[in-house]
């Protein structure tokens, strides 16, 4: 388990210093695929820097399966940095080595058995599909391949953690698609606790089971992908995660109900059956529903009728039909 | 034909040639046993480096910018007696490496550490989250990823030092230079000269070509057919 206790990162700047992190918990169960989301800038490098001590804290604690990584000598340090894989953005790759040799090297790194280096090797490529291009340089790979074969290169140590620093953002939609796939599998079928930080939802809606909305250097929320997304609380998730509502709600005047829908009742056409059932019309404001983890979730925005009476009977009629609803204002 | 040229003969400056070689490689080696480490010394303990030591990087660039300041045929008067004490002579080809070396190595690390600087900052961020210390990193990531930068740094170090190899006649050193100014140039055998410029000129493009040819051999950044061709044109434009 990764937890982060009151991280707080500064840097010195000649108009003193600026916060990065300010007082930032943070527990990442294990088995998860965490999701760290927030707009750039707002310190998610930074934060997942701290995990791995690449960024030193400038105070709080940072507890890998219990030890405070801010207390180990170097030595150790550098033994538990084996255990956490990380991908970036830009893939990092060694421009000079082969994709095979690429592998190798973390394995050179931990000293591991000199006989088994080629068989892990073949391993990992074969995990990430990329058997035949073993001895090809990364220039010659796509975007797409190179990441796979930072992928295998993180995983080479068996780590029990990986963290994936904006590792889609420099790809196209298809390939991205491809790599979270992957990522999946590999939680999955090794069982790995994969951090992923990005700026882009839709990462985290098809991948993510848990999610930490951070901005401004401080994380807002935190809970289930499922829980964040169908009911955001803190302004900078709303802004993030249903942008056009905000917009929506704040724009038309009157009273409005914001429906969630949390994958039972997303099908049912309840517009229609409101008018029909109650004699009430209401106004869509806003409508947008979202597939998240295979359900459908969503939120709808309606204006209430003005007459008291009928406001009540569209709640009422809500709640009989067990759909989730907030008054807006 | 002059005298000087009949007199040299083709041993003559086959000689010269030899003792031009000789002098600017054996120095541009030794210069570099000193020079590389120097200079990835400068590039991982600058701030910001892998390993910042501020103080011993201040030294040393402090050191290094003064042997580059002084005009080389300045820092060899100032050298001899220095030369006298280590080599033991302050003439001949003996003290002439000595004062090569003294000349080149600073020079060569400024060079090296330029190339070691062009690594990028991700692929060291990447070592260092797979637990790579200072020296894997330098054995393993630096130096590697550098290599056809260094190369390219090494043939540039080789031609300077085939430049100041041609001050060897003022401490009685051989080689073309010396030929040219303490033989051909006082008894004006112009067609000397004009050899020893030759032989010069074969000798460069020799080291260059062949450099050139093993740095772009070594890089596996570009393969596909149009880019290499890009690629040998704006490294001949560099150098």
């Amino acid at each position: 388990m990764i937890q982060l206790l009151h991280l707080t990162k500064q840097y010195p700047s000649p108009a003193g210093p600026v916060a990065a992190l300010s007082d930032v918990t943070l527990t990442i169960p294990d088995g998860a695929i965490f999701g760290v989301i927030g707009l750039s800038g707002a310190g998610k490098s930074t934060l997942v820097r701290c995990i791995n001590l690449l960024e030193k804290p400038t105070s709080g604690q940072v507890l890998i399966d219990g030890e405070d990584l801010m207390k180990v000598k170097k030595r150790r340090l550098l033994e538990v940095r084996r255990s956490i894989g990380m991908i970036f953005q830009n893939f990092n790759l060694l421009e000079q080595r082969t994709v095979e040799d690429n592998v190798r090297f973390p394995l050179e790194i931990a000293r591991f058995d000199k006989e088994k280096r080629g068989e892990r090797v073949r391993e990992l490529l074969r995990l990430v599909g990329l058997s035949e291009k073993a001895k090809a340089y990364p220039s010659q790979l796509s975007g797409g391949q190179k990441q796979r074969v930072a992928i295998a290169r993180a995983l080479a140590t068996d780590p029990k953690y990986l963290l994936c620093d904006e590792a889609t953002s420099a790809l196209d939609p298809n390939t991205t698609a491809s790599i979270l796939a992957l990522l999946k599998e590999i939680n999955a079928s090794l069982g790995v606790t994969i951090v992923v930080i990005t700026h882009e939802m839709r990462v985290v809606e098809s991948i993510c089971t848990d999610v930490a909305v951070i901005g401004d250097s401080r994380i807002a929320e935190t809970g289930k992908v499922t829980e964040v997304f169908s009911d955001p609380k803190s302004e900078i998730a709303r802004e993030l995660i249903i942008p056009e509502l905000i917009r929506s709600v704040k724009s038309g005047g009157g009273n409005k109900l914001r429906l969630i829908f949390d994958g039972t009742v997303s099908d049912m056409p309840i517009i229609s059956a409101l008018a029909m059932d109650v004699g009430a019309a209401v106004n869509i404001l806003y409508a947008d529903t979202k597939n998240i983890d295979g359900m459908p979730f969503g939120h709808m925005v309606i204006t209430l009728p003005a007459e008291e009476e009928k406001a009540a009977a569209v709640k009422r009629y809500l709640s009989e039909k067990h759909v989730q609803y907030k008054e807006e204002i | 034909m002059s005298r000087l040229f009949q007199q040299l003969g083709v041993q003559g400056f086959m000689l010269g040639v030899w003792e031009t070689v000789y002098l600017t490689f054996l120095s541009t080696f030794v210069a570099y046993l000193i020079g590389l480490p120097l200079g990835i010394l400068l590039c991982v303990t600058d701030k910001g480096g892998i390993r910042p030591v501020v103080w011993l990087n201040k030294l040393v660039g402090f050191v290094v910018n003064i042997l580059r300041s002084i005009p080389f045929i300045i820092l060899m008067v100032a050298l001899i007696p220095v030369s006298r004490a280590i080599v033991g002579t302050s003439i001949g080809n003996a003290a002439m490496i000595f004062m090569l070396i003294v000349a080149a190595a600073p020079y060569i690390a400024r060079m090296v550490e330029s190339s070691v600087k062009e690594v990028d900052s991700g692929v060291i961020e990447a070592a260092r989250s797979m637990g790579a210390g200072t020296f894997e990193i330098v054995w393993k990531v630096l130096l590697p990823e550098a290599k056809p930068s260094l190369i390219v740094g090494a043939v540039i170090s080789t031609v300077t030092v085939l430049g100041y190899s041609a001050m060897a006649g003022t401490i009685a050193a051989g080689g073309l230079g010396s030929i040219a100014v303490t033989q051909a140039r006082p008894s004006n055998a112009q067609d000397v000269i004009w050899l020893c410029v030759a032989l010069m000129v074969v000798i460069v493009q020799i080291v260059q070509e062949a450099g050139m040819v093993l740095a772009k051999k070594t890089d596996k950044r570009i393969r596909s057919e149009k880019s290499k061709n890009k690629k040998i044109k704006s490294k001949g434009d560099i150098s």
